[in-house]
């Protein structure tokens, strides 16, 4: 049976990519993106060039609305309540019901709300999308005394961002080192020590609750310490928007379990990005992917499976992170099994490289480290082997390793 | 280097730049505005395969400099969030950059590489 209509519930990142990629990929058949956000918009800059004010709504839209009437591809303003499976459908808030013969769930996740007394307070900020970034830029004027809950990936670019808006940064966290996982123990010490630098309190604590004091905030920690501020964020992660699926019966674990080619459980639907899992050949399930590159990748698969061609392949994971006028990058796996190399410059380390014993490369991660994490992806992807003094020399560039 | 023709910052004039060896296979060069007569920085690159291009150096993404990215076939990845841009054309081929660059012609004539600053290519 030829396809003909293919719903896409959620035009984020993930969801546009799906759309941009059937009609790059020949298919002509109706196309249509549900998203109550309307036009789809970029999620990166919200904590930053977008909440500094540098750049607009227009400037972060994934493509023009002109882009979206030429490409035929129909943006749904509205919110979807259930999912149909016989026959495929949506069904969306007002009770309309919408047919197609492919779905595809790219529905993202939503920030986990901090499970203490205070943490489910209207007043408690978060940032997830646009609406959320427009509240938090109105909550900061110079001298605004802003306490971040968590010191992760957003919870770091929004110190930065708030402190260049003029606010007075607390940053909260009960682990020490926040970002381990990511970049490794000694990077992920020299970006948090950033923060201080900057000028930003950091508190190593558990918070345990939140209470409004007049017009602000009082945050209490496990060990009693107390933090009075005005406006308090929480970043502490999401949660995948997996609600929709797991109504309609879609096998779920911290989200939608997929295949390689992000099939669901159920034939014809499809999920990608944030709230996507995918479940190998042998059953065992990967790590939920998080990152702007994994959104834009699967979204990219889904496509090509769904129109039955040849899927693209992709390298090892990436992200990037901005915080304090460093760029951060990552790429592949820095917890996974081997050692790390360091490379060092004046004193601090800037690049950090998992090796495993036979010397092939699992993970890189740099700071500032301009073609260093692109060479890194290479060496990974192509299985290159580089002798670790080479690595550790700073004064060898990676990219001649990586040819 | 040496300007020929016009002061005017755009136009048919062209900017030799250099023996055609000026740039290894697989590097780009910063040609700032005090070499190209031009307003805005451009990115001259060059291919593995020895071909030389040029681009508005600026990504049109955020603030990076496309003369620092990776060349990688007839493409150039941008150092900071990777958007790849053709060399030949400046057509954008990946977000989160979601304009073209401009481009710039260049000629290789008589073992020189001459760069026509605001002419397209
Ligand atoms: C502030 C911020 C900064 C970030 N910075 C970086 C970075 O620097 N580097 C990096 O690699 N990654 C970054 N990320 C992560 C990256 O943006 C995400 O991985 C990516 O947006 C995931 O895309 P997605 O399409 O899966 O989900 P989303 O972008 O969350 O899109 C999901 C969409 O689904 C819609 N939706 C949900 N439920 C429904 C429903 N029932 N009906 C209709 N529509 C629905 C939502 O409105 C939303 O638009 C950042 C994320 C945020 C929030
Ligand atoms: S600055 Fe070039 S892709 Fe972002």
């Amino acid at each position: 049976m030829s396809i003909e209509s293919i719903l896409i519930v959620g035009g984020g990142l993930a969801g546009f990519t799906v759309a941009q990629n059937l009609r790059a990929r020949g298919y002509a058949g109706s196309l249509q993106i549900i998203d109550p956000a309307g036009i789809p918009y970029d999620r990166p800059p919200l904590s930053k060039g977008y909440l500094l004010g540098d750049k607009d709504a227009a400037a972060i839209e994934l493509a023009p609305a002109s882009w979206f009437a030429e490409h035929r591809i129909g943006l749904v303003p509205a919110t979807v309540r259930a999912l149909a499976l016989e026959p495929l459908g949506v069904e969306l808030e007002d009770g309309a019901v919408l047919q197609a013969d492919r779905l595809v769930l790219a529905t993202g996740g939503s920030a986990r709300p901090l499970p203490i007394p205070g943490g489910e307070l209207d007043s408690v900020l978060v940032l997830r999308d646009r609406q959320d970034a427009d509240r938090l830029r109105a909550s900061i004027a110079p001298g605004t005394r802003l306490a971040i809950v968590g010191a992760g990936l957003i919870g770091a670019e929004v110190a930065s961002s708030a402190l260049a808006l003029g606010a007075e940064v607390t940053l909260i966290d009960p682990v020490e080192t926040p970002l381990v996982p990511a970049v490794g123990p000694e990077l992920a010490r020299r970006l948090h020590a950033m923060h201080a630098g900057a000028g930003i309190t950091v508190i190593h604590g558990t918070p345990a609750g939140i209470t409004r004091t007049g017009t602000g905030h009082r945050i209490e920690l496990a060990d009693g310490r107390v933090i009075e501020c005005d406006e308090v964020l929480v970043g502490i992660g999401i949660t995948p928007n997996t609600a929709l699926a797991e109504a309609a019966g879609l096998q779920t674990d911290n989200g939608v379990l997929v295949d390689e080619n992000q099939r669901t459980s159920r034939p014809g639907v499809y999920a990608v990005g944030d709230m996507a899992r995918t479940r190998r050949p042998d059953g065992t399930l990967a790590r939920r992917g998080e990152h702007w590159e994994h959104a834009m990748n699967t979204g990219a698969t889904a496509a090509a499976a769904i129109l039955a061609q040849e899927p693209p392949v992709h390298g090892a994971s990436w992200f990037w992170s901005d915080r304090h006028g460093t760029h951060v990058e990552g790429v592949g796996d820095m917890n996974a099994d081997g050692t790390t190399i360091l490379r060092i410059h004046d004193g601090e380390p800037v690049a950090a490289f998992r090796v495993a014993a036979d010397g092939t490369m699992l993970g890189a991660a740099a700071l500032d480290g301009g073609l260093t994490i692109k060479a890194a992806r290479r060496i990974i992807d192509r299985g290159i082997i580089v002798p670790a003094e080479a690595l550790a020399d700073p004064g060898v560039p990676l990219r001649k390793l990586a040819r | 280097m040496d300007s020929t023709g016009g002061a005017a910052a755009t136009g048919r004039r062209a900017v030799d730049l250099g023996d055609t060896e000026m740039l290894e296979p697989g590097t780009a060069l910063l040609i700032g505005s005090e070499t190209s007569g031009h307003p805005d920085d451009i990115g001259l690159f060059r291919t593995e395969n020895g071909d030389y291009f040029a681009l508005d150096d600026e990504c049109p993404h955020e603030v990076a400099s496309l003369s620092e990215g990776w060349i990688e076939g007839e493409e150039i990845e941008c150092p900071l969030h990777s958007s790849r841009f053709g060399l030949r054309d400046g057509k954008v081929l990946c977000l989160p950059a979601t304009s073209d660059a401009r481009t710039h012609r260049v000629e290789v004539a008589n073992g020189r590489v001459l760069l026509y600053p605001g002419t397209p290519a």
